[in-house]
């Protein structure tokens, strides 16, 4: 059976990608417990100045430590936007002086662009289940943003009215970061918004 | 004188004797074939097994084949059994005799009898008496030789044949028995005394097992104490075995010779020698097994509210050459503290006389009224057999004992739980910081006391002081390696003189990962001995300066140690903090099990821990291969090995045990032993294991 979709990882060289491994998995599992997308069972990691990830049209970037893209993973992420590709990023920082948000945000704005608060209205909230709130709020949600605020909306780069650049600081990498056969215990699925983000990239 | 008249009748009559004869023939004929199929089958087959040696299977099919050939042939020609009609041996005599010009059949035919008097006196004329006659004394006479001239020349031929031939190939072919290899006469191409044996094997009486025989075995495999006679196809040439420390001689017997030796009861390897020839044989022995005993009734151990009644008693016996006898044995015991009496017997003793009987059952009941019990006793019942076993001794088999105890009368309804108490916490060390504040509190109140209350204090503090530093140092000597636990006063006397930690350090250091570990916390040089420990042994010297200072009643000059003392004691909290993390596997996610459109198998997802990989198995493989290439070099050489090699691996491998002395069998025969080796390593290299691989609905 051939895929609609499959989950993609960011690889790029500084910091480190592989921080959230099990969030893929549980994704994954979102995604056909509540869609009839046909998905592939195990995601794949790509390198960001590989042109693989045109193959992707949502690829997910996660990490703790500085971020500094090479020039090659900044033309090749914005080219990924210019055609259409949704980079989904989630600060995994717990830490104060959020050292992955302050330099991931710089490295964004200048590979793709400036990013601005999202709306809570966006269509991405209602793409397949509705978030009348915005974005679902973590458990882990402290003050990854460095300035001691949980803040109610995600960041976002708009090509147009298209989301190029989804930014998180939720940390939803340490809240989905269960396997998949533990959801079984919890009375709330909380990947639901996983979803939603699936659903955009592959419906805008 | 004229010559008498020859009647009708006459020459029905001697017509009739004429188809008897003919008869008669051809049934000697058909007879004699089948005789001569017969024997020159059998002469055939021993003339081949002279020249080339037959298996035993295919020499006991011999002789039934000429029987079936011969009766074949019977069933055949089953039509000349069958009477000749008095018009075909008319037939038959006008064919011999042209001159009768075919009156004869016509005078034996009855539908003309008396009708024709021409007939009548034609026959008169020519006196077909006389042809007749004259056809049965001649012609007959040739004829019966003519047809079993074939046959009887053929059996000649056949039995000529079978008394040139060998005595043993005929006997052989005639009755054919295991082992009679030996009765084979072939040419003297090979001078060696051991290229053929037979081993012949008569296992002890009491087993009640047959004897068998084998040919060119490259292993004996026999019950403990078994008589095991070796026989060899030509005369002594000082022939002798040796196994273990033993020598056995061989003897003549029928111009071959013969050793016989009783089977031992360990594995070993039997060395035939005999001038420059070796040849080996691995003995095996096979034990006796104790009879296996299984003790029916009672199903498990019991309480009795009262001592009364009966146990009804039943147990299954069996045994692998026969049960000599069985028995329930019980022991009671009786009283309580120190003084106990015990009472032991026997009750269904049973004998199984006569033929070995590999099953039995026992059956008995035990009065309880009889052994007279009372509250508390116990009653231990086992059932037991013995074999027939005359080598080594009956060998004992046991069941199960079951206990059958008489309940007291103060423990009825009752939970027979022993309740233990809880750990006693740890009451007698004061933390350090609260000595700290102790003594600062102390140290306030130095004015506003006498100087005699305020010593005794100080001294109150500093003997916790001193309680809390052994305690620590028992923390610290326990994780060096060395006894803590209780040795406090050992300890003491050990760092009564303050040591430099450094130095401590260092000689635990290079008793445990001396060069070989790098730092967790602390300086970058320091291995995890020392980073973790160093700060526990700071903590010790500085607590004894204190506790040194609260002796004196000062604990204004002890504070400064404590607070050092608490510092290196956080220190070494920290230092133990370490944080591990692994590589988290890549989870593949069921989508059929996930939408819930895939068929659950109800399979357990059970994990069974694999068996360790064999380390002699490589080593195996690698001696197999060079037994291979020996193989072309030194047949017998490579044989020798290859018995060896499945004596190591009776035990742990009988399936590759096998497949080698099969290749070992193979390398004696000669020929191609490709087949054979090649299935030897596979077995040594054992199969590829299928395993049912985990649930896919199962739990990670």
């Amino acid at each position: 059976m051939s895929a609609d979709f499959t989950f993609c990882t960011v690889q790029y060289d500084s910091g480190d990608w592989d921080s959230a491994p099990l969030v893929p998995a549980n994704l994954i599992d979102s995604v056909a417990r509540y869609t009839s997308i046909r998905v592939a069972p195990t995601g794949v990691s790509v390198p960001l100045g590989s042109r693989d990830i045109f193959r992707y049209p949502l690829a997910y970037l996660t990490g703790h430590l500085p971020v500094r893209f090479t020039d090659l993973e900044r033309r090749t992420l914005r080219e990924y936007c210019d055609r259409g590709g949704l980079l989904f990023v989630d600060d995994h920082n717990h830490d104060v002086d959020g050292v992955f948000h302050k330099t991931c945000t710089d490295e964004i704005a200048r590979a793709v662009g400036p990013m601005k608060e999202l709306s809570n209205a966006h269509p991405l909230f209602n793409s397949f289940f509705t978030f009348e709130d915005g974005p679902p709020a973590t458990s882990h949600e402290l003050n990854g943003w460095g300035d001691n605020l949980i803040h109610k909306h995600l960041q976002a780069v708009l090509h147009g009215d298209r989301i190029a650049v989804l930014y998180s600081n939720k940390d939803y990498s340490s809240e989905w970061g269960y396997h998949p056969d533990n959801k079984r215990f919890m009375s709330v699925d909380n990947t639901k918004f996983g979803v939603n983000v699936v659903v955009y990239a592959l419906t805008r | 004188m004229s010559a008498p008249m020859t009647t009708r009748l006459d020459i029905q009559a001697r017509v009739q004797q004429a188809a008897e004869s003919l008869r008669v023939a051809r049934v000697s004929r058909l007879l004699l074939s089948a005789l001569a199929c017969f024997v020159s089958v059998w002469a055939a087959a021993t003339a081949i097994d002279t020249f080339v040696e037959l298996s035993a299977s295919v020499r006991q099919c011999v002789l039934p084949g000429a029987a079936v050939a011969a009766s074949l042939m019977l069933w055949v020609g089953r039509a000349q059994f069958h009477a000749v009609t008095v018009e075909r041996a008319a037939l038959w005599i006008e064919e011999r005799t042209p001159s009768l010009r075919y009156a004869l059949v016509t005078a034996v035919d009855p539908r003309y009898a008396g009708r024709v008097p021409e007939l009548d006196a034609h026959v008169n004329t020519h006196r077909y008496d006389d042809a007749v006659r004259s056809v049965l004394r001649g012609v007959l006479r040739g004829v019966l030789w003519g047809v079993v001239r074939q046959p009887v020349f053929v059996i000649c031929g056949a039995v000529v044949a079978l008394l040139l031939l060998p005595r043993g190939s005929v006997a052989r072919v005639a009755r054919p028995s295991p082992g009679d290899t030996l009765r084979r006469e072939v040419p003297a191409v090979s001078r060696d005394p051991l290229a053929t044996l037979v081993v012949v094997v008569e296992p002890p009486a009491y087993a009640g097992m047959p004897r068998t025989t084998s040919e060119d075995p490259s292993s004996v495999r026999a019950l403990v104490g078994s008589r095991v006679t070796i026989r060899g196809r030509r005369g002594s040439d000082a022939v002798y075995a040796t196994f273990d420390t033993t020598r056995v001689a061989a003897q003549d017997g029928d111009g071959r010779w013969q050793l016989t030796m009783t089977m031992p009861g360990a594995s070993s390897v039997l060395t035939l020698a005999s001038g420059a020839h070796r040849r080996l044989l691995s003995l095996e022995p096979v034990a006796d097994s104790a009879p296996v005993v299984v003790l029916i009734a009672p199903a498990r151990d019991s309480i009795l509210r009262r001592p009364n009644g009966s146990l009804v008693l039943n147990a299954e016996l069996s045994d692998d050459h026969g049960l000599a006898s069985g028995a329930f044995e019980y022991i009671m015991s009786s009283g309580s503290g120190e003084s106990f009496t015990f009472k032991s017997g026997t009750v269904g003793a049973t004998e199984f006389p006569g033929e070995p009987k590999g099953h039995g059952t026992l059956s008995a009941r035990l009065s309880i009224d009889a052994l007279e019990m009372r509250p508390g006793d116990l009653v231990h019942v086992r059932a037991v057999a013995r074999d027939r076993n005359s080598v080594s001794g009956p060998t004992l088999g046991v069941s199960e004992t079951r206990t059958i105890r008489i309940a007291r009368a103060d423990e009825y309804d009752s939970v027979a739980v022993d309740a233990a108490p809880p750990p006693e916490p740890e009451k007698n060390a004061l933390s350090q910081r609260m000595l700290l504040l102790m003594s600062q509190a102390l140290e306030k109140k130095r004015r506003a006391l006498a100087k005699g209350a305020f010593v005794a204090e100080s001294r109150a503090i500093a003997l916790d002081q001193t309680r809390l530093r052994k305690r620590v140092g028992e923390i610290v000597f326990q994780r060096l390696g060395e006894s803590g636990g209780e040795e406090g006063d050992a300890l003491d006397r050990r760092l009564d003189r303050p040591t430099n930690p450094d130095s401590v350090l260092a000689a635990a250091d290079r008793a445990t990962v001396a060069n070989s570990g790098t730092a967790l916390e602390g300086n970058a040089d320091e291995t995890p001995v020392v980073a973790v420990n160093r700060p526990l042994l700071e903590a010790y010297n500085f607590m004894w300066s204190a506790s040194t200072e609260l002796e004196l009643g000062e604990p204004g000059r002890a504070i400064p140690w404590m607070q050092k003392a608490l510092d290196r004691l956080q220190a070494a909290r920290s230092a133990e903090r370490i944080y591990l993390r692994g590589k988290v596997r890549a989870v593949v996610v069921d989508i059929a099990k996930v939408r819930l459109s895939g068929k659950d198998k109800g399979i357990a997802s059970v994990r069974a821990s694999r068996p360790a990989a064999d380390p002699g198995r490589a080593l195996r493989l690698t001696r197999f291969d060079a037994m291979v290439e020996l193989a072309a070099r030194l047949p017998s050489a490579a044989a020798d090995s290859l018995v060896l090699l499945r004596l190591e691996v009776l035990a742990p491998d009988r399936d590759a045990a096998q497949k080698l002395e099969a290749a070992a069998a193979a390398v004696r025969r000669g020929g191609d032993v490709t087949a054979a080796f090649v299935a030897a390593r596979r077995a040594l290299a054992g199969d590829v294991e299928r395993r049912a691989g985990i649930s896919l609905w199962g739990a990670p």
